[in-house]
């Protein structure tokens, strides 16, 4: 009789580490294939799980957040305690942990080891980049270390994909065994520590709390005002202090004083365990980054290094994405006629065509330029060149009260201020943090450039000046920083009033540099782009949409329908197309300005009459008004609105001759051309300085838990845009 | 001769002995975290607001406040 193999269950693996000791790439390795990839519920911590196999067992393999410390006082940190402990409600309590280690810096990455230690949890720990140690010259001994551990050390180097399948099999065979305190390894915490745990434990079970696992108990009493004790005992709160600050009194007098003893205590354990274990060269070598870091983070050489790279960077995705996104627009111009050739003419036809692939189509379009600079950020982050970025533009920002963290993000905004606020998250201090999120939206996002690129081309002459520019591309790159040449000052105000406080320390680690790793690299793209998708076949889609009906109602467009059924009659007939050629010319023109009647009576018409007074001061006709009103959502609508408006349809692009040739024809009732530059320049100084982006404003809700600020980032920037407007048309006005 | 000077400093290329983390005690712990902590050896690599500093093969860009000051002893002749 044979025994029948149990099914083997799935196993939940946690894979935690500091930052920069190639987590990422490990994770990649192990896993294969994509990642899920969302958010905690009700945080926006990241959330990564990727199945595997490790011999016959289903694995599913969490990512934790690149942390320095498990004593939690961010939110990454919560999170990662809260996983490992099994508190986080959507994710099993992990079976095993595998504790990542840069081998050429054991001392710093055993900190973190020895608090998942406390965690009594099966551990497994991987020295990683030992090539990079054995270059340096440092040396490890693997099984005396793992003796004195009393855990299980793997070799990887998870570039080359080596050591994998040995780390496959030990999470195996560890998560077989049950967890033992391993009692030949020497303790952390004196005796006395401990007794105060246990103490602490049994209050709080006389409390009436559940059993609180020793890990916590630990916090609790280290973190001086910590994140724990408030969220932790609610209610009996007051109590918990008192016992804490009573226990801490009782630590400090046998020396061991909170929290400065944690520090001291963690590394006395860690030179225990290393000693004998790792041999250091007498000397340090220099080593590559040594010699990159002399010329990139020179005080000049540097700068002009860093310049330059940021140039070359936009000026390629301008002109590299070009291609892509004209491929783009064609395809979705195919997909509206082959579409709109489907549905039968009327409401149905001009909502799909019109409303959800012109609307979102439009949004699309900037998919490469987005990706392009996604792909270009996470190279330079990837390579370990972002960190010298942010020093370098440190002494800057500390004119404004921000710190070099700042700069990241603000520079992600460029490209989109969602991805650029999240990009926030690295920044500890608040104050910080929030006039960062506030000013991000003012960087000048790809969306942007399309209103710039259509008033420039229309009205701007093209002259060249300044020996060879063309003078629209020279005021539309003036347009593109014009954001965060007002950032400066609004930054600089928010942290003189709201945000008053301190210039914060800035420490940050600079990474060693090294060979960008390409699944990484492609996996962060990948997943930036796909968001950016989501979002526009959700948000934008549904505004595109209400945006649309208030376009289309309540007006009657049955004679419109007509027309196109007419014009499409005409047309089929290749030979009679050409005698009638004349007759279609008329009725598509009838057609237009029935089409723009409609619109002049619809609600958003109705509406942009309503609002005329308000705009006028700023040199716009009710047109611009309802344009400008129609893409609060998403701030691309505008030219897909007055393309509308101005009766050509919906599928108008920026550079399309027909647009530009309706707008410089567009007149007041009285006959004199409705644009003229001082117009042009305020709507783009406008479209520049306004927060007309539903998708930024929902993210720094997300972010700040608060409806407060994106309203506030709604009125500032609104306020400010306008302001811009009035200036620069009625001083335009007074020019010309 | 030994002296105890802030950490910034430090000429380029000297080593120090960090004696002592004072200031924001969040910040102490987390520089402590990070492995600046007292007893370390840290290398001037390029001072200046903020500076660069080398402690054994990891580099950090710190700009020190009043609520976090690091004290180190050098050897000066």
């Amino acid at each position: 009789m044979s025994t029948v193999a149990e099914p083997a269950s799935l196993l939940t693996v946690a894979l935690i580490g500091n930052p920069n000791t190639g987590k990422s790439t490990l994770f990649n390795a192990l896993s294969g294939s994509r990642a899920l990839t969302g958010n905690y519920p009700g945080v926006t911590v990241e959330k990564k799980i990727s199945r595997m196999t490790c011999g016959d067992r289903a694995v599913d393999l969490i990512d934790l957040p690149g942390t320095y410390s498990l004593a939690p006082r961010t939110l990454d940190e919560m999170v990662a305690v809260n996983v490992l402990l099994g508190k986080q409600s959507d994710v099993r309590a992990p079976d095993v942990v595998i504790c990542i280690v840069d081998a050429s810096n054991i001392e710093r990455n055993l900190y973190l080891v020895s608090q998942v230690l406390d965690m009594a949890l099966p551990t497994i720990v991987v020295l990683n980049m030992c090539d990079v140690a054995a270059a340096r010259g440092i040396q490890i001994d693997v099984p005396a270390l793992s003796k004195r551990l009393g855990l299980p050390v793997i070799k990887t180097e998870a570039h080359r994909k080596r050591g994998l399948d040995e780390l496959r099999s030990t999470i195996v065979s560890v998560a077989a065994v049950a967890p033992t305190h391993h009692l030949d390894r020497p303790p952390i915490f004196p005796a006395a520590f401990a007794a105060e745990c246990e103490q602490l434990g049994a209050m709080l079970t006389s409390l009436g709390k559940p059993q609180t696992p020793y890990f916590l108990l630990e916090r609790l009493l280290l973190d001086v005002g910590g994140y724990l004790e408030g969220h932790f005992v609610d209610g009996q709160a007051s109590q918990l202090t008192a016992h804490l600050v009573g226990a801490r009194e009782r630590l400090a007098a046998q020396g061991v004083k909170v929290p400065a003893a944690e520090a001291r205590l963690r590394y006395e354990w860690i030179r225990n365990i290393l000693e004998g274990v790792l041999t250091r060269p007498a000397s340090r070598p220099v080593t590559v980054s040594d010699k990159l870091d002399s010329f990139l983070t020179h005080r000049v050489a540097g700068l002009v290094v860093f310049a330059l790279l940021m140039l070359g960077m936009f000026q390629a995705i301008y002109t590299g994405a070009k291609p892509l996104m004209e491929l783009c627009d064609a395809g979705k111009d195919r997909v509206g006629n082959v579409v709109g050739g489907w549905l039968p003419a009327g409401m149905l036809n001009s909502l799909v065509v019109d409303g959800i692939i012109g609307g979102v189509g439009a949004v699309l379009v900037f998919l490469p330029q987005i990706t392009l600079l996604f792909l270009f950020m996470a190279i330079l982050e990837d390579c370990g060149y972002m960190a010298r970025a942010a020093f370098l533009v440190d002494r800057l920002m500390t004119r404004l009260g921000l710190s070099g963290k700042s700069f990241v993000p603000l520079m992600s905004s460029f490209a989109c201020a969602v991805p650029g606020i999240l990009a926030t998250r690295v920044i500890e201090n608040r104050r910080d943090r929030m006039t960062t999120i506030l000013v991000a939206p003012l960087m000048s996002c790809s969306a942007r450039q399309p209103v710039y690129v259509l008033m420039a081309t229309a009205f701007v002459p093209a002259t060249t000046v300044l020996g060879g520019w063309q003078l629209p591309t020279l005021v539309v790159f003036g347009m593109t920083f014009l954001g965060a040449l007002v950032a400066v000052p609004i930054a600089w105000l928010l942290k003189k009033t709201v945000f008053r406080g301190e210039t914060p320390p800035f420490v940050m680690e600079l990474p060693s540099y090294k060979w960008p790793s390409p699944g990484v690299i492609f996996n962060r793209v990948y997943e930036q782009a796909r968001e950016f998708v989501v979002r526009a076949g959700t948000l934008i889609m549904a505004t595109t949409v209400l945006i649309w009906g208030a376009g289309y109602f309540p007006g009657d467009h049955s004679r419109v329908d007509e027309l196109t059924a007419q014009i499409e009659a005409l047309q089929a007939d290749p030979t009679r197309a050409e005698e009638h050629a004349e007759e279609i010319d008329d009725l598509v023109s009838q057609q237009n300005q029935m089409r723009g009647q409609l619109l002049e009576e619809s609600y958003l018409g109705r509406f942009g009459h309503a609002i005329e007074p308000a705009v006028r001061p700023l040199g716009w006709d009710w047109r611009i008004g309802v344009g400008v009103m129609a893409s609060f959502p998403a701030r691309e609508v505008i030219v897909t609105t007055l393309g509308t408006i101005y009766s050509l349809g919906s599928s108008v692009e920026a550079d399309d001759r027909n647009l530009v040739s309706a707008v410089q024809a567009a007149r007041w009732p009285d006959g004199r051309p409705v644009y003229n530059v001082p117009v042009a320049v305020s709507i783009m100084v406008f479209f520049a300085l306004c927060a007309q982006c539903a998708s930024t404003l929902l993210v720094i809700r997300r972010e700040t838990n608060s409806w407060r600020w994106p309203v506030f980032t709604f009125c500032y920037m609104t306020a400010l845009a306008y302001l811009g407007a009035l200036l620069a048309y009625q001083i335009g006005r007074l020019w010309s | 001769m030994s002296q105890i000077l802030p950490m910034q400093y430090l000429t380029p290329g000297e080593t120090g002995c960090v004696l002592d983390v004072d200031g924001d005690q969040n910040l102490v712990r987390r520089l402590g975290e990070m492995g600046l902590r007292a007893g370390v050896a840290v290398r001037m690599v390029q001072p200046g607001r903020p500076c660069i500093v080398a402690l054994d093969h990891q580099r950090f860009s710190f700009r020190g406040e009043d609520d976090a000051v690091v004290m180190v002893e050098v050897d000066r002749n």
